[in-house]
């Protein structure tokens, strides 16, 4: 303790307080005029102080790890519960889909059932296709080469996209169902009611020449019908949709817009010859025929 | 014959001399709120994403310093405040020296008037707060004009201020709990 009395003492604190007043204002003019020094100071301090930040902002981190953990437990728990129950149910289901599939072998077996070929597929990637006469279709990068033939039916990931109008040696233009040129036969899944689905370029393809008395329902499945023989029965296609009033169009189920494998399937439709019949007229142009024999086995004959 | 006015002389005779642990006890007592203030800093300036931190920083500093001032102006000297305010002009990016002028400022006027705030009820201490932090914001936000030579927002130094405002009470509790228990520690 260094002796000074009282008084000075007293007196030495009334002056600490302005003294440091004005050091802080020549502080803020030194460090006005000489920047560098200040940043240099201001460098130094950060520097000691870098691990200690460092430290708090991998405690922070930390933190927020455990946080989002334990909200993701949370909601785990709750998917988890959510996906016994439905677990459970689809349970049920497999033993309903087993019964089921064991009495229809069993039926199919009482009824001499001549079982269909199994249908033979390529997987092709998808390329852009700019040229071509029809406004929506794609190219596949497949080809006579690997089987693939006119007429054979394109499927993308779940649903119907297409079919092959065009083949070279390593390539096949596949006509898309959204194209104005393109016309199918369709079966509403749940009337069993026939009907006429005619692209127009948009995504929605249209439903046409429906009966009258069985109306497409909103909603519902749409599937190929083997009438005219160029699809195999129950290939499906979409969801029914009213965009108006009595304008119903069908939503694909296929993502036509960014497809980027197709699986192209000869379902052997071109080997199934119907006998001769005196006096049959054919009703299709000849030479389409040859390529798209217009009758299956267990179409109308 | 006059006394001797040094301390040695003084102090044997009034207290027993102090224990090297009674010591730190007392050096930490009195660095305490200055302890206080330095982590606070170190916390606001570490790149944690706390959001208005920048204007949340100041504001307790304020608030902190304004309370210790007036209460117990051992624990919070004009150096102290000097070095803490220097310290956070190092840290964050305002010109060196601002900080520890306006802090001393708030620091003066709170030391200077405390006979008269000890006196006065919270509410009334709230209010000299609001005028003296409302008075420390606008300086602040003059300086930075000043320097900048150019008319900034006035909206940030207006918010600073009301949240240093908001801040005093809880942290004004906060303190005065720490008070008690150090002063129930001292003479038990």
């Amino acid at each position: 303790m260094i002796p000074v009395s009282i008084q000075m003492r007293q007196a030495l604190g009334k002056l600490v307080l302005p003294l440091l007043v004005l050091l802080s204002i020549g502080i803020i003019i030194a460090g006005q005029a000489d920047r560098k020094l200040a940043d240099q100071a201001r460098m130094t301090v950060a520097d000691g102080l870098a691990p200690l930040w460092g430290l708090m902002t991998s405690a922070q981190h930390r933190v927020q790890a455990i946080n989002t953990n334990l909200r993701e437990a949370g909601r785990m728990a709750s998917e988890n519960a959510r996906l016994q129950t439905e677990n459970e149910n689809l349970r049920r289901w497999y033993d309903v889909a087993v019964s089921l599939t064991r009495e229809n072998d069993a039926l199919k077996t009482a009824l001499h059932w001549i079982p269909e070929p199994t249908p033979a597929f390529v997987t092709g990637r998808v390329v852009a296709d700019s040229g071509g006469i029809y406004a929506r279709a794609v190219l596949l990068v497949a080809g006579t080469e690997s089987g693939v033939h006119v007429g054979n039916v394109a499927l993308a990931a779940n649903g119907l996209a297409g079919r092959v109008t065009e083949t070279g040696a390593r390539s096949a233009r596949i006509l898309l169902i959204t194209d104005i040129a393109s016309r199918l036969p369709v079966m509403l899944d749940a009337s069993h009611a026939t009907a006429i689905m005619g692209g127009d370029n948009t995504p929605l393809p249209r439903l046409m020449y429906y009966a009258q008395d069985t109306r497409p329902i909103e909603g519902e499945r749409v599937v190929t019908s083997d009438q005219a023989g160029a699809f195999p029965a129950g290939l499906p296609i979409g969801t029914v949709h009213y965009l108006h009033p009595g304008q119903p169009v069908v939503v694909p189920f296929a993502q036509l817009d960014h497809l980027s494998l197709l699986r192209v399937f000869d379902f052997g439709q071109a080997l199934i010859d119907p006998p001769d019949a005196p006096g049959h007229v054919p009703l299709a142009h000849p030479r389409k025929t040859l390529t798209l024999p217009l009758k299956t086995l267990l179409g109308q004959g | 014959m006059m006394p001797d006015p040094s301390m040695s002389a003084w102090e044997p005779e009034i207290r027993p001399r102090q224990t090297v642990w009674q010591r730190l006890d007392h050096g930490a007592r009195r660095l305490l709120p200055s302890i206080f203030i330095a982590l606070i800093i170190v916390f606001f300036s570490a790149p944690l994403n706390i959001p208005g931190a920048a204007e949340l920083l100041p504001a307790i500093v304020i608030a902190t310093i304004f309370f210790w001032s007036f209460w117990r102006p051992t624990g919070m000297s004009g150096v102290a405040v000097f070095l803490l305010g220097l310290f956070m002009d190092l840290v964050g990016f305002t010109p060196l020296g601002v900080s520890a002028f306006i802090l001393l400022l708030v620091h003066g006027v709170a030391f200077y008037s405390r006979f008269g705030l000890m006196r006065l009820n919270f509410l009334l201490v709230w209010g000299v707060f609001a005028l003296v932090t409302t008075g420390a914001c606008l300086l602040q936000w003059g300086l930075a004009c000043l320097f900048r030579l150019d008319m900034l927002d006035i909206a940030p130094a207006l918010f600073e201020a009301l949240l240093s405002i908001g801040v005093y009470p809880p942290l004004s509790a906060l303190f005065s709990w720490v008070l008690q228990k150090l002063d129930e520690k001292e003479d038990p």
